[in-house]
């Protein structure tokens, strides 16, 4: 590994040591994402040595006349309740002294970044107010499909799938990665039907999200945070409030119908039966039924959408999941369980920044996909450069905790 | 003495429900109830199946005979009549039976033990007056469900009968399948409150799905009989709302729970579209109002869970288990390329709220491509599936014009909702519990309700995710749930065999389905009501009994309309033949036989006593003439109908032939509708060309007294001179003054004293069987005579519908090149747009203004005379 690529991290003077070039945001209702480019003095190339491979893939250049810089792409996140710290370390990465600055009007002061995300409205006025800087708002679903196709046909070890505590890349054929449904699971869930480049629909989905499992756990249970509930639904047994197949038949399975008598008959079914209180029920049981509820629900809808499109690859995403296993389990096991073992549910490992990197993804101006298509030729595809720098991500806690980077070139503005 | 049905036009193609062969009537048919012994029948037929669930324990069963609600009076006016008809014809009603619909809360089960020995529903249903101790020990009986098992124990010490638990999944299937096929209009669609019935053709019903909501949700895809597969499911479902309600409000139950989310708003609870957006999100097509994330907004808020209303959260649980279920199901029903998607369980069971989410989820999903519907029968499939279950049930067979359904008052356990108090005096003999249900009823006629609870209409009008604009107040837990009559199975019944398009064939002319319609005749027949009553106490003798049971019958009929003014949809599909053969029945529930008996025969001795004058008259003028002074007489005599308000009005002014002859006079052509001269065309022909008369004619007659006599015995005169075979239709029960079947062969032994064209002709039709050996003269013509006969129809309406006539009508139909239709109820309200293969006439008087108004734009006392060659 290289051992520069430790250097990106939180603190913001390091940052100053590369030069800022081109950044993006996602500001989301309980995270803001940023993704910013920085480039390496050392690795600048000139214009003259990219020109070759752009040729030889076909692509035209002519619109490009600046230089090639290498460098990294940089992933932060900031909790959107501290808005201020964003504001701060974007301040101080000098933004209006890098490439930022409207290439129409360079003597302006006016710097315009993309973002995308409710908060992108919520907070334009702040933005403007205190740095001058005006958000660009991107369409929240482009920027995710798009980020989302940057990934999966550029870094090499983006997909994954997640059963029993295993966690396996997949590689996938860039060739073959059309059409796939992409569920993205925030407060509600969107099913995405992704054919190509800028090529989706909303197909579906369903309002038993992210929102609903915390909405209901916050209401049945004492918990303070997100993560507090999901913390409890580790350590809980859904068998103290679901009804269980077995708690139907008599403990037999209902194998006529294929049902194991641990199959969950009827979330929360048990809490009719039983004269009990909510209080008499353990919070651990309840966040976990619920989170079973909703994983399944959304695995089992996500199965039958892309079952009804034909669609090959189901990719999950959202702050719902964000890396938590037990979450991504019981959403694997739920697609395995209905599709009868025939699809899998797959999940990214950039999950988190796929608005913000699609919001990078619309300025064409840094040609960021461009030159990745093209060094793509020049290696083979284990070998890709875009290696992941990711700080030690603990298993607990699906959120990215620290900050990564994935090398690369980008133009110059 | 055995009793065989042997008219000589009778046939039957429909396979009987019982092995009839060798069935006699054990005893003296004086007796009161004579056991009908089937020696081919096998022992091992029940009458009983069950379900029992874990709220609710459903029963069905099927008793074979007459009810025994008739009481002696009427069992001594039918043997009297059967007297005089000398046995030659069958008597009414024919050996059916009727599949019955009964729920208990399970935790009454001894209410339903108690109901099941008092019924004798454990030894075969039937009093085995002959055969007492086989069927007592062993019985086994069908169930289904949960409680199967559960309660085996005690049904075996309580009852002495074992339970043959049947799969549940079986069950239902063949439960569904079973209504879809023979029931007429079971399923059903709930939009924004409004029921729509639709009839699915029995040959286009596989492949569809079948989801079952209880607790969890069970998808079944059903290929055909006994052909079926769990598809899917989900775990979120009816125990899910019901388990999380419990945790998240204080109800103590689940109706309680359903009944909070109408008053709810769950735009404090659920994240919608605009919450994210401020506005819409065109780009999705997403409303601001759409539901983003379920209890999503409480994510935002730092509230405790007692700071939001138990209504916003019922609602809001209600609408993502609702809409869930619908969205998956939908997928399915996709996946598997199947047409239909049935919606039944618990959840649904006729709560018209989660009926209208789960259909409103279902439309927004499939883009309006796909509806939801649901079955009438829907908490039934179950037990039903059991009963079907039986090897030897005989409803296979069955088809959809066997079957009657109707809506009884008073029997408590009927109807599916148990509203009167249980059965007292349990241990006394089962012919005397109608009396008891009836006594209940007398003393606690202030607080009758119609059978099935109500709700009022349009409460629910769910504008999808939007909050609804109109909310119930109140909403009746069980709202319209198991909302069935008792189903008739009359196995001679038969589909007319001349109609031209059976599947097509609509009979009433009236849409009730359109409100101010039905208010109107609602409000008709409620206005009626008085004079019906005093008719049927008077035509008992006005004892204080009658004056009861009269008292009863009001305020019962009354309900039942007061009833369907809230809930048009609350019996089903429902015409405007239907709501007027519910009278009828209600009458006959509360022991009315015949409310105009005393009206018919005075009026019927009035008419007979001119009958001979006006024969001359007619006989004396030339052909053309007297056909259209017949048709003049028909419509003339016409008027004489008690269920017309106006017509009740003229009676008091005048006598029966003052009225005739004003009538008569008044008749000027053109009638409203004139088609005279195409029908005299047809008959006469034109210059030398003499048209073939035709070979057999069947009279459908109306009213008694001067229409039959002076109208339509006239006119049959007259075609059976020119050589036609007649054949009379009269109902085979009472209805209002409409001359009945079994009243036609006295009317005609009468007539034919004064007419030699008609005794020969009822003599060759087997009618004057008694008469002839009053008449003494000798100097009978040997010449054959063509035959005048009479059949009954198979109703006791003063409409009739031709997907359902009796077995001997059928039968007569089938050499029948002829059908003359006569008076309102028969070619007004219904069969006014029918189609036949034959020629047909249809003649009436209009005594109604809006009907008038409506059907031929005139006006009242209007004329109609249809005349349409065969198509």
């Amino acid at each position: 590994m290289d051992p520069r690529r430790a250097e990106t991290g939180k603190n913001s003077d390091q940052i100053q040591s590369g030069h800022v070039y081109h950044l993006a945001l996602d500001i989301g209702g309980s995270l803001a994402k940023l993704v910013y480019f920085t480039k390496n003095d050392e690795h600048i190339v000139g214009n003259e040595k990219k020109k070759s491979p752009l040729k030889a893939s076909g692509i035209s250049n002519s619109s490009r006349n600046s230089p090639v810089l290498n460098g990294r792409l940089n992933f932060k996140k900031f909790e959107t309740s501290k808005i201020n710290d964003c504001l701060e370390f974007i301040n101080s990465m000098k933004l209006h002294l890098g490439g930022c600055q409207q290439p129409e009007s360079p003597g302006s002061q006016t710097i315009t970044i993309k973002a995308t995300g409710g908060g992108a409205y919520k907070y334009a006025d702040l933005f403007k107010e205190k740095f001058g800087i005006s958000l660009d708002k991107e369409d929240e679903m482009d920027c995710l499909v798009a980020g989302a196709n940057f990934l999966l046909e550029t870094i090499h070890q983006e997909a994954f799938t997640y059963m029993g505590n295993q966690k396996q890349f997949v590689w996938i054929d860039k060739n073959d990665l059309y059409p796939y449904l992409l569920v993205n699971i925030g407060s509600g869930v969107g099913m995405i039907k992704v054919e190509g480049d800028g090529k989706f629909e909303r197909v579906s989905g369903t309002s038993i999200g992210g929102g609903t499992f915390w909405g209901l756990g916050k209401l049945l249970t004492k918990c303070k945070s997100f993560d507090e509930l999901l913390d409890l639904s580790y350590r809980g047994n859904n068998r103290a409030v679901d009804m269980l197949v077995g708690d139907i038949y008599g403990g037999m399975d209902y194998s006529k119908i294929g049902l194991s008598s641990t199959t969950i008959a009827s979330s929360f079914g048990r809490a009719i039966s039983e004269n009990k209180e909510r209080d008499d029920y353990k919070p651990e049981d309840i966040a976990r039924s619920l989170l079973r509820m909703i994983s399944n629900n959304i695995g089992q809808i996500s199965y039958l959408t892309a079952l009804r499109f034909g669609l090959k690859r189901i990719f999950f995403g959202g702050f719902f999941i964000r890396r938590h296993p037990f979450t991504m389990d019981t959403l694997s096991v739920a697609v395995n369980f209905w599709s009868k073992g025939e699809a899998k549910a797959m999940f990214l490992q950039h999950e988190g920044f796929l608005g913000a990197v699609g919001a990078f993804m619309s300025s064409d101006k840094h040609g960021l996909k461009e030159l990745l298509a093209n060094q793509k030729v020049e290696r083979p595809p284990s070998k890709l450069s875009f290696s992941l720098d990711q700080t030690q991500v603990p298993q607990q806690d699906g959120e990215l905790n620290g900050d990564e980077s994935i090398e690369c070139s980008v133009y110059g503005a | 003495m055995a009793t065989k049905g042997s008219n000589s036009i009778h046939r039957s193609s429909s396979r009987p429900l019982l092995d009839l062969s060798k069935a006699e009537i054990q005893g003296n048919v004086e007796e009161k109830y004579p056991t009908i012994l089937l020696p081919n029948q096998s022992d091992d037929l029940s009458h009983l199946a069950l379900d029992i669930g874990g709220s609710l324990i459903k029963l069905v069963y099927f008793s074979r005979h007459e009810d025994q609600s008739t009481n002696d009076k009427r069992m001594k006016i039918l043997k009297d009549k059967l007297g005089i008809l000398n046995g030659n014809r069958r008597s009414y009603p024919i050996l059916g039976g009727r599949l019955h619909f009964v729920k208990f809360e399970t935790n009454k089960i001894n209410e339903c033990l108690e109901f099941i020995y008092s019924k004798k529903l454990h030894c075969g249903g039937w009093e085995s007056h002959h055969s007492d101790s086989t069927n007592d020990q062993n019985a086994v009986i069908k169930a289904t469900g949960g409680g199967a098992f559960k309660f085996a124990d005690l049904f075996k010490e309580r009852l002495g009968i074992s339970l043959d638990k049947e799969d549940e999944m079986d069950c239902l299937v063949a439960g569904a399948n079973f209504l879809l096929k023979a029931i007429r209009h079971e399923a059903y669609t709930h939009m924004e409150g409004q029921k729509e019935f639709i009839q699915i053709d029995p040959n286009d019903l596989f492949p569809y799905l079948l989801v079952n909501i209880g607790s969890g949700v069970s998808m079944i895809k059903v290929d055909g009989n006994g052909k079926f597969e769990r598809v899917s499911g989900t775990n979120v479902g009816g125990g899910t709302y019901w388990g999380l309600g419990r945790l998240l409000t204080n109800c103590s139950s689940f109706d309680e729970l359903l009944e909070l989310s109408q008053k709810g708003d769950n735009r404090t609870t659920d994240m919608l579209v605009g919450d994210i957006y401020g506005t819409d999100y065109p780009k999705i097509g997403l409303s601001a109002s759409t539901i983003a994330s379920s209890f999503g907004k409480a994510t935002l808020e730092n509230k405790e869970l007692e700071e939001y209303r138990p209504e916003d959260i019922s609602l809001s649980l209600l609408r993502m288990i609702s809409y869930n279920i619908g969205q998956i199901s939908y997928l399915n029903a996709l996946r598997f390329g199947l047409k239909r998607i049935f919606f039944g369980g618990f959840f649904i069971r006729g709560h018209a709220y989660t009926m209208d989410a789960i259909s409103f989820a279902v439309h927004f999903w499939s883009k309006g491509t796909a509806q939801a519907m649901f079955l009438r029968h829907e908490g039934f499939l179950g037990a039903l599936g059991a009963f079907m279950s039986y090897e030897k049930h005989g409803l296979d067979d069955l088809m959809v014009h066997q079957f009657v359904e109707r809506f009884p008052m008073g029997a408590p356990y009927t109807g599916g909702k148990i509203h009167g108090p249980p059965l007292r005096n349990l241990n006394e003999k089962a012919s005397l519990e109608n009396i008891s249900w009836m006594e209940k009823f007398l003393q606690k006629g202030t607080e009758i309700t119609a059978p099935v609870p109500m709700t009022p209409p349009g409460t629910t009008g769910l504008g999808g995710f939007e909050v609804p604009l109109s909310k119930g107040s109140t909403l009746r837990s069980d709202a319209s749930a198991l909302n069935v009559g008792v189903l008739h199975l009359i196995p001679t019944l038969e589909v007319f065999p001349l109609l031209v398009d059976p599947k097509m064939y609509e009979p009433n002319t009236v849409d009730l389905s359109d409100h101010s319609e039905l208010e109107y005749w609602l409000t008709i027949l409620s206005e009626h009501l008085p004079d019906l009553v005093d008719k049927a106490v008077a035509s008992e003798g006005g004892t204080d009994d009658s004056k009861r049971r009269g008292d009863a019958f009001a305020r019962a009929f009354s309900a039942h309309l007061a009833r369907l003014m809230e809930e048009p949809a609350a019996y089903g599909k429902l015409g405007l033949a239907n709501l007027l053969e519910m009278r009828e029945e209600c009458l006959r529930e509360f022991q009315f036989v015949d409310a105009y008996r005393s009206i018919k025969q005075r009026e019927n001795e009035a008419s007979l006593a001119v009958l001979h004058d006006l024969l001359m008259e007619l006989d004396s003028l030339d052909e053309e003439t007297r056909l259209l002074t017949l048709i003049e007489g028909v419509l003339a005599a016409n008027i004489f109908d008690w269920g017309s308000r106006a017509c009740v009005d003229l009676y008091h002014k005048g006598t029966i032939i003052e009225i005739y002859r004003m009538s008569r006079n008044k008749m000027q052509r053109p009638w409203r509708v004139d088609d005279f001269d195409a029908f005299k065309e047809r008959m006469l022909g034109s210059g030398d060309k003499k048209p073939l008369p035709h070979g057999r004619a069947l009279l459908f007659v109306d009213n008694s007294g001067a229409d039959i006599v002076l109208g339509m015995l006239p006119l049959a005169r007259e075609l059976l001179r020119r050589g036609t075979e007649v054949v009379l239709v009269g109902n085979s029960l009472p209805a209002l003054n409409d001359v009945t079947a079994m009243e036609l062969p006295d009317i005609v032994a009468e007539a034919a004293k004064h007419c030699d064209i008609l005794r020969r002709a009822a003599e060759s039709g087997g009618l004057l069987v008694d008469a002839m050996t009053n008449t003494l003269d000798g100097s009978k013509e040997k010449l054959p005579s063509v035959a005048l006969m009479v059949v009954e129809n198979g109703c006791g309406s003063p409409c009739i519908d031709f997907r359902q006539v009796s077995s001997e009508l059928a039968a007569a139909a089938k050499d029948a090149d002829l059908i003359i239709l006569e008076g309102m109820g028969r070619s007004l309200h219904t069969n006014l747009y029918a189609q036949f293969k034959c020629d047909a006439l249809k003649l009436a008087m209009v005594k109604n203004q809006r009907l008038a108004e409506k059907l031929v734009q005139g006006n009242i006392y209007d004329c109609v005379c249809k005349y349409e060659p065969a198509y």
